[in-house]
C-alpha cells in the first residue's frame, strides 16, 4: 500500500533529523574557532637579572611580582613582600605599580607611587633584586602551550561566512518545519519572519567583518544562533512577540558593541564604579516604586506602552562592577564596598519576591567575591548567612502573614520537590509535570515546530522554553542549545591568562557563570531536579530585557579575548 | 594572572555541575519517558489523540476488544463484551484512567522515545497487547449485574487465577458502550454517576461479614483454645454498653468458631474482636493489607480502611464484624478482596493480579522478573485454618470455599451485598470477589453474579466452551 504521503511524510522526518545533526555541528565548530587563531606562545617582554644572568618570560598582560608562589613572577628574596608589585601592559606601554610593598618598588632609582611608565632597558628594582626590561623576542626558549589551545594555528577551523551560512540554514530549516504547521495559519509568515532574521544576522556580521574589521565572529555567531532559535520558536506561537524579540536582539547586539567598546581601557571601571553602582541601585528601587506586580514578582517597569525588568539590566553592571585590574586588586583588598552593594542588589530583589533573579545575583556575588579574594571563606560565610536567613523566613512564614504571603510560593516549591507527580495538579507541581510529559514527548526530534502542544501553556517561552524547544525540535537539540551556553565558560576560562588584564578576565569568568547558573536554574527548575524556578534560558527565552542583558554579558566574554582589541583584519 | 586561572575553577565546577546535571536528567528522561507521556493532560494523546493508528487490544484468546480498521476505533462485536469491559479496555476518551486504553496510550500508538509522538500517521508503528481477561466471562458477570435483578445494579466482579496472577474477569458497572459513549449531561448524571470509576480497581465499601476472615484469623492466631470454644447467640446482645445483633436479629443458639462463620454470626465475631482488643485488630487488618494499596499493573488500588478505637468496646465489635462506624467504618476493596482470599487459597501468599498477557513493552515482565510477585499476607498456618472454617460451595463444577457478607451502609440504601472466596480445584485455581451495591442479602445478590462468573470461566478454562 504504497502511498505518495509517505514520501512526503519521510521528507518531513528527515528535516527533523537534519536539524540535530546541525546543531551540533555549528556549536562544535563555534568552540572549535575559538581554540584557533591566536597570537603564538611568544613571551611579550622578559625581564634580564643582570646579577644571575638569568632571563624571565612575561606572558602575560598583568603580572603579578612577589615571593607568593602563587605570582605570575616569583621571586626568592627574603626583601620582597609576599605580593609586591604589578607589571602591566596598557596602549601606552609597560607600566609597574606597587601594591603596598615593605621595601618599595623602583624604576631607574625612582620609587614608584601608583602606576610608572617603564620603557625597554629601564631598571625596575624589586626588593634587592634588580631586573632590566627587555623585548620580548630577547627570550628564546620554547614555551608550552595550554592545551585548549594545542592547534595553535593562523589559519581558522571554520571561516566565519561559512559558520554563518551553517546557522541561516538552521534558521531556515526551522521556518520550513513551521510553515507544515499542522493548524494550518498564514503558510509564509515564518518566511517572513525569516527573511528579518537572517538580514539581521548578516548585517551584524558584515558590520563586524567590514567596518570593525575583526578577524574572530564566533561567540557572536553562537549568541546569533541561540537568539535566532529564540525568535523562530515564536512564530507559531506568538509571531507578534517573535518580532518584538527579534527588535530586542537588535537592541542588545547594539549594546554589546558599545560595551565592547566603553570598557576598552580596563582601568575606566575603576573611575565610574560609584556613579554605575549609584545607578544600578536606583534602577532596582525604581521597579519596587514604579514597577507593577507581575506573575508574583514585582519586577517590570512599565514606560508608556514599553515595559523591561530593570534587574536584566543591572546584571551586566553587576559584573562590570565587580571585576577590576590587577594592581587595583591587590592594593585595595577588601572587598566591603563590594558586599554592600550586593546586600542592597539581592535585599531590593527579594523586597520584589524576584527569588530566582535574587539567587543569580548571589552566585555571582560568590563568584566574584572569589575571583577577587581566592578565600573561600568569602564563598563559605554568605552561604551560611543566606541558608540561616531562608530557614529564618520559613520559621517567620508561618507565622507572620505578610512575610508568608510572599514565602509560601517558595515553600511550597520545596515541598513537592522530587515528588511533582503527586502534585500533577496542584500549583507546586503543574507546571513541572507538564514539561517532563511534553519533553518525553518530543522525543529526540521532537513533533515539528507549531505542532507541539506545550506553547499552549502560560510561561512555555520564558521560564519552560527548554520544554518548548524539546517538545518542537527534539530533545537533542535542546540539550545542544544548553551545552552551547554551558560551553562559554569553558571557554571563558581557557583565554583567562590571555585576558589584557585581570578586568577582562574576572568579569568573563563572572559573565559566563552567571549565564550558567540562569541556565542551571531554568533547566534543572523546570524538569524539577533543583527546587527553583522563574528565570529565563539565556539568549533563547522570550524576553526582551532578558535577550539585551545576555549581549551585554557576552560582550565581557567577548572583551577578555585580546584579539578583540588588538588585532585588525 | 596565574591567580585569577585557579579562582575560575570554582565557576568550571559549576559548569561541570551543570553538565553532570543534563546527565542526570537524560538518564531519568531515558528511564521515565513512557510513564511521562501517558498523562491525561497530555494533548497529543488526549481526545483521539492517536487511536486512529494504534494497535489491537485482545482477551486470552485473541479474541478482539478493541482495534483500528482503515483509522476507525472499533471494539467487540457484542455489545454486551463491550460494555462489560469497558473499565478493562477503556474508549476513546482518557476518562477512564485505569484502563488499558489510557494507560498504554503511548504503547498502543508506538510510542518510542526516539521518535517522540508525532510521527507521521505513514511513518507510525503500533504495538499490539493481549489481556488475561475471558471476554464471555466478563460478558456472562456483566449479564447478571445489569439484567439478573429487578434493576441494573451497580457494582463489581473480580476473579483471578490465585496460581499465575492471570485475570479472567473484570466487571464494573455502571458502564457504557465504548462505541457509543453517552452524552453525560445535568438530565442523566445520576445514571451515570462514578461510571469512570473502575469500582474493582477504585472503589472502597463497606464489606459486613466477609470482614470475619480478617477477625477469624486474628483469633486462629492469639486464642489458643478457639476450638473448643462455645458461644450462645441470641441473636443480640449487649456489648459495650450498646446493643450488637446479627441480621434480622436471628438466634443461632450454641455455636462454635466454624458455625458462627457459616451462619455468619455476629454477636461471636464481635465478642472475638472485643476479646482480642484494639491493638491485636489493627496489627491483623494491618497484615492482612487491608490499608494498603497494591499495584497492580502500573495502578494503585483504592486503599480499604480499618481503624478499631481503643476506648469504644461496642463499636470494637462491630468494626470485627465489618461494620465500624464514622472514623471507625470499615472499607475495602474488591481487588483487595480477592487478593485475600487468593492468599487464603495459596498458603498465605497473594500472588499479584495482573490484565496484562503482553505486548506492554515492559522488558522485566516479559522475561519474568517482575510476573507472579507475590505478597505474604497470611500466615501459612492460618491459611490453611482458614480454608477449613470457611464455608464451601459447589458452583459451576468448581469447590469453592467462600463468605457472604451484607453490609449496611445507611443513607436509606439497601446493604451491599459481597461474595468473596476461593475454589480449591488444581486445574481452576479462582480467588475471587463480587459485590453489588444498594442490594441485600450477600447469598441472593452477590453470589449468583459469582456464580455466572465462575462457571463461564471454569468451562472456558477446561476448554469445554
Amino acid at each position: 500500500m504504497f502511498n505518495i504521503s509517505v514520501l512526503y511524510d519521510a521528507g518531513v522526518v528527515g528535516l527533523r533529523i537534519v536539524m540535530p545533526l546541525l546543531a551540533i555541528i555549528i556549536v562544535y565548530q563555534c568552540y572549535a574557532a575559538m581554540r584557533r587563531r591566536r597570537r603564538p606562545e611568544k613571551p611579550l617582554v622578559s625581564l634580564y637579572n643582570p646579577r644571575s644572568g638569568g632571563m624571565i618570560p612575561v606572558v602575560f598582560w598583568e603580572n603579578s611580582i612577589g615571593r607568593s608562589k602563587s605570582s605570575d613572577i616569583v621571586i626568592n628574596d627574603l626583601s620582597v613582600s609576599r605580593n609586591h608589585c604589578v607589571l602591566l601592559r596598557r596602549s601606552a606601554g609597560w607600566f609597574v605599580s606597587d601594591v603596598g610593598s615593605m621595601s618599595g618598588t623602583f624604576v631607574n632609582g625612582v620609587r614608584v607611587n601608583g602606576r610608572a611608565q617603564v620603557l625597554i632597558d629601564d631598571i625596575i628594582k624589586v626588593g634587592s633584586t634588580e631586573y632590566q626590561l627587555k623585548r620580548g623576542n630577547d627570550f628564546n626558549s620554547p614555551l608550552r602551550s595550554d592545551k585548549f589551545f594545542s592547534k595553535v594555528s593562523d589559519k581558522p577551523a571554520i571561516q566565519a561566512w561559512k559558520l554563518m551560512f551553517m546557522i541561516t540554514m538552521f534558521h531556515l530549516f526551522m521556518a520550513v518545519e513551521a510553515m507544515f504547521w499542522n493548524d494550518g495559519g498564514n503558510v509564509y509568515s515564518p518566511m517572513i519572519l525569516f527573511g528579518a532574521l537572517a538580514a539581521t544576522e548578516w548585517i551584524f556580521f558584515s558590520v563586524s567583518y567590514f567596518a570593525l574589521r575583526r578577524v574572530n565572529f564566533e561567540l557572536e555567531a553562537l549568541g546569533l544562533f541561540l537568539t535566532g532559535i529564540g525568535v523562530m520558536m515564536l512564530v507559531r506561537q506568538a509571531e507578534r512577540s517573535a518580532y518584538v524579540q527579534l527588535a530586542a536582539a537588535g537592541i542588545g547586539i547594539v549594546l554589546y558593541c558599545l560595551i565592547i567598546k566603553f570598557i576598552e581601557d580596563p582601568d575606566r571601571s575603576d573611575k565610574i564604579r560609584l556613579p554605575m553602582m549609584i545607578v544600578s541601585v536606583l534602577m532596582l528601587a525604581s521597579s519596587i516604586v514604579l514597577g507593577r506586580v507581575t506573575n508574583g514578582a514585582a519586577n517590570w517597569v512599565y514606560i508608556g506602552s514599553i515595559s523591561f525588568q530593570p534587574s536584566e539590566f543591572v546584571k551586566t553592571i553587576f559584573i562590570f562592577v565587580g571585576a577590576g585590574a590587577l594592581d587595583k586588586l591587590q592594593t585595595k583588598r577588601n572587598l566591603i564596598e563590594f558586599i554592600i552593594y550586593s546586600v542592597v542588589c539581592v535585599g531590593l530583589l527579594a523586597l520584589m519576591s524576584d527569588f530566582g533573579t535574587a539567587l543569580i545575583f548571589f552566585v555571582t556575588f560568590l563568584l566574584v567575591a572569589f575571583m577577587r579574594s581566592g578565600d573561600i571563606k568569602t564563598v563559605l560565610l554568605p552561604v551560611g548567612a543566606v541558608a540561616g536567613t531562608f530557614g529564618l523566613l520559613s520559621f517567620l512564614a508561618e507565622r507572620i502573614n505578610f512575610i508568608g504571603d510572599r514565602f509560601n510560593y517558595v515553600l511550597n516549591r520545596f515541598k513537592a520537590y522530587r515528588h511533582v507527580w503527586d502534585y500533577a495538579n496542584e500549583a507546586a507541581g503543574y507546571q513541572q509535570v507538564r514539561v517532563l510529559t511534553y519533553i518525553a514527548s518530543g522525543g529526540l526530534f521532537g513533533v515539528g515546530i507549531g505542532n507541539g502542544y506545550f506553547k499552549q501553556y502560560f510561561a512555555s517561552e520564558s521560564d519552560l522554553v527548554f520544554a518548548l524547544v524539546a517538545e518542537e525540535m527534539g530533545v537533542i537539540v535542546a540539550i545542544v542549545t544548553a551545552l552551547a551556553v554551558a560551553m562559554l565558560m569553558i571557554y571563558a576560562r581557557a583565554i583567562t591568562t590571555r585576558s589584557r588584564s585581570t578586568f577582562y578576565s574576572i568579569s568573563a569568568c563572572c559573565a559566563a557563570g552567571l549565564l550558567v547558573v540562569q541556565l542551571s536554574l531554568n533547566i534543572f527548575g523546570a524538569t524539577d531536579i533543583l527546587p527553583l524556578t522563574g528565570v529565563t534560558f539565556p539568549f533563547v527565552s522570550c524576553g526582551g530585557s532578558s535577550l539585551i542583558s545576555c549581549w551585554g554579558l557576552l560582550a565581557f566574554i567577548k572583551a577578555a579575548d585580546e584579539r578583540t582589541y588588538s588585532i585588525k583584519r | 594572572m596565574k591567580r585569577t586561572l585557579r579562582r575560575s575553577t570554582l565557576i568550571l565546577l559549576f559548569t561541570i555541575a551543570f553538565i553532570v546535571g543534563i546527565g542526570f536528567f537524560s538518564v531519568e528522561l531515558v528511564l521515565g519517558a513512557r510513564d511521562w507521556v501517558d498523562q491525561p493532560y497530555n494533548a497529543h494523546i488526549s481526545g483521539n489523540g492517536g487511536l486512529e493508528q494504534a494497535g489491537k487490544i485482545m482477551d486470552r484468546n485473541g479474541a478482539p476488544l478493541a482495534e483500528t480498521v482503515d483509522g476507525e476505533r472499533l471494539y467487540n462485536e457484542d455489545e454486551t463484551v463491550r460494555r462489560a469491559l469497558l473499565h478493562t479496555v477503556g474508549d476513546n476518551s482518557l476518562n477512564i484512567s485505569t484502563a488499558v486504553q489510557s494507560k498504554y496510550r503511548s504503547n498502543l500508538i508506538g510510542y518510542s522515545l526516539i521518535w517522540g509522538l508525532n510521527m507521521p500517521q505513514s511513518l507510525r508503528t503500533s504495538r499490539d497487547i493481549t489481556l488475561t481477561v475471558d471476554a464471555p466471562t466478563c460478558a456472562a458477570a456483566y449479564n447478571m449485574l445489569s439484567t439478573g435483578f429487578d434493576e441494573p445494579k451497580r457494582g463489581a466482579c473480580v476473579v483471578y487465577n490465585y496460581k499465575t496472577g492471570d485475570v479472567i474477569c473484570s466487571v464494573s458497572t455502571p458502564s457504557y458502550d465504548p462505541a457509543n459513549p453517552p452524552q453525560i449531561d445535568e438530565n442523566n448524571e445520576s445514571e451515570y454517576e462514578g461510571v469512570y470509576l473502575d469500582n474493582v480497581m477504585s472503589s472502597a465499601l463497606t464489606p459486613g461479614s466477609i470482614f470475619k476472615i480478617v477477625t477469624a484469623a486474628a483469633a486462629i492466631e492469639n486464642i489458643p483454645d478457639i476450638y473448643s470454644r462455645s458461644w450462645y447467640c441470641e441473636g443480640t446482645e449487649i456489648i459495650g454498653g450498646h446493643e450488637v445483633h446479627c441480621y434480622n436479629e436471628t438466634a443461632h443458639g450454641e455455636i462454635g468458631i466454624k458455625e458462627a462463620m457459616e451462619h455468619s454470626c455476629n454477636i461471636v465475631f464481635a465478642k472475638l474482636a472485643v476479646e482480642l482488643g484494639a491493638d491485636k485488630m489493627n496489627a491483623q487488618a494491618e497484615k492482612m493489607g487491608i490499608n494498603a494499596s497494591f499495584k497492580i499493573d502500573d495502578v494503585g488500588t483504592a486503599k480499604g480502611h480499618y481503624q478499631a478505637p481503643g476506648n469504644d468496646e461496642n463499636v470494637l465489635g462491630w468494626t470485627g464484624v465489618g461494620q465500624g462506624v464514622g472514623a471507625y467504618e470499615d472499607k475495602v476493596n474488591p481487588m483487595q478482596m480477592a487478593m485475600l482470599c487468593a492468599a487464603v487459597a495459596n498458603e498465605g501468599k497473594a500472588v499479584n493480579p495482573t490484565y496484562i498477557q503482553s505486548g506492554t513493552g515492559d522488558v522485566l515482565k516479559d522475561i519474568g522478573i517482575t510476573r507472579n510477585q507475590s505478597h505474604d499476607l497470611i500466615d501459612p498456618n492460618t491459611a490453611l485454618q482458614l480454608n477449613d472454617i470457611l464455608p464451601a460451595y459447589n458452583i459451576g463444577g468448581l469447590t469453592v470455599h467462600a463468605k457472604t457478607g451484607t453490609a449496611e451502609v445507611g443513607d436509606e440504601k439497601r446493604p451491599n451485598a459481597w461474595f468473596v472466596g476461593y475454589s480449591t480445584d488444581s486445574d481452576c485455581p479462582l480467588a475471587f470477589a463480587c459485590v453489588v451495591q444498594d442490594a441485600g442479602l450477600g447469598s441472593e445478590y452477590a453470589m449468583p453474579v459469582a456464580e455466572a462468573a465462575l462457571e463461564t470461566a471454569a468451562q472456558r478454562l477446561r476448554g469445554k466452551m
